[in-house]
C-alpha cells in the first residue's frame, strides 16, 4: 500500500546555492518501510540530498527518527521533516 | 487560599517579539519558593575573528514546543522542588547583544534552579529544531552546535 504524507525540509544551507526557508511537498511513499528506506525514496526525488545524508535525522510527527533500520509505520497524511544539525539557544 | 492559582506551571514561548527579563522572572515567581534561577543568551558580536552584525533564527515551531516541553518534564522528574519553568525563544533577526533566549526556573531552596536552569539550556541546545544563522559584514553562516544529539562534528 501507498500513502502520501507531507514532507517538509528545512535546509538553511547545504549547497553553494542556499535553499533557505521551508519547502513542503507531498509525496507518495509505501506505507511501511525503514526510515533508511524512506531517505533513499526522499533522495530518489531530490538527489542533491545524498550529499547531506550523514547530517540529518528524521521528524515524523515531530518526533526524531534516525536514519536506519528503524520501521515506520505511516499513515496518510502524516507530516515527516527533514532536520539539518540544529543551533538554538 | 486558591490552591489552583500556584500550581506548577511551564512558559513556553517561541515568537518574534523582543524579549523582556523582567516579564519572563515575573511570570516563575511564587510566594513558596525562595529562589528564581535565570539564564539568557545574548548575541555575540564575534565569531573566529569576523565581526557579526546580528544573528537570525527559525524554528520548526510546532515540534520546538513540543521539544521544550518535554526538557520542562524532564526538569521535574530530575528536580521534584521545581515549581515554574519559563523558556522565551526570539526568532528573526536578533541584534548584537540583545536576547535570543531566557529560561527561568523557579524552586523552593536555590539549588534546584540553579541545576534546573543549567539543564534546560544544554538541553534545548542539543534538541530543540531551530537554526541561527550568523550574519557577518561580508557573508552569513548557519551553525551546527556541538551539543546536536546526532551531529557527528569529528568525521
Amino acid at each position: 500500500t501507498y500513502i502520501q504524507c507531507h514532507l517538509l525540509s528545512h535546509f538553511p544551507i547545504f549547497y553553494s546555492a542556499e535553499l533557505a526557508g521551508v519547502r513542503s511537498e507531498i509525496i507518495s511513499v509505501p506505507q511501511q518501510l525503514t526510515s533508511l528506506q524512506l531517505w533513499e525514496e526522499i533522495v530518489k526525488r531530490h538527489p542533491r540530498l545524498a550529499a547531506i545524508q550523514d547530517q540529518v535525522v528524521f521528524a515524523v510527527c515531530q518526533e526524531y527518527v534516525l536514519l536506519g533500520d528503524q520501521l515506520l509505520a505511516l499513515q496518510s497524511g502524516d507530516e515527516v521533516a527533514i532536520i539539518p544539525p540544529i543551533s538554538g539557544g | 487560599m486558591n490552591e489552583n492559582e500556584d500550581e506548577p506551571k511551564d512558559f513556553i514561548k517561541l515568537n518574534y517579539e523582543k524579549l523582556s527579563t523582567d516579564e519572563v522572572s515575573e511570570l516563575v515567581i511564587s510566594p513558596c519558593c525562595g529562589a528564581v534561577s535565570l539564564f539568557i543568551g545574548t548575541t555575540r558580536n564575534n565569531f573566529e575573528g569576523k565581526k557579526v552584525i546580528h544573528l537570525e533564527y527559525e524554528a520548526y515551531s510546532p515540534m520546538a514546543e513540543a521539544e521544550i516541553k518535554k526538557i520542562c518534564r524532564d526538569v521535574r522528574q530530575k528536580w521534584p522542588s521545581v515549581k515554574h519553568i519559563a523558556v522565551h525563544h526570539r526568532l528573526g533577526l536578533v541584534p548584537v547583544t540583545e536576547a535570543s533566549v531566557i529560561v527561568a526556573v523557579s524552586s523552593p531552596q536555590r539549588v534546584a534552579s540553579l541545576e534546573a536552569v543549567q539543564y534546560c539550556i544544554n538541553t534545548l541546545k542539543a534538541t530543540v529544531p531551530i537554526w541561527k544563522k550568523e550574519i557577518y559584514e561580508e557573508a552569513h553562516s548557519w551553525k551546527e552546535n556541538k551539543e546536536c544529539f546526532w551531529a557527528n562534528v569529528e568525521k
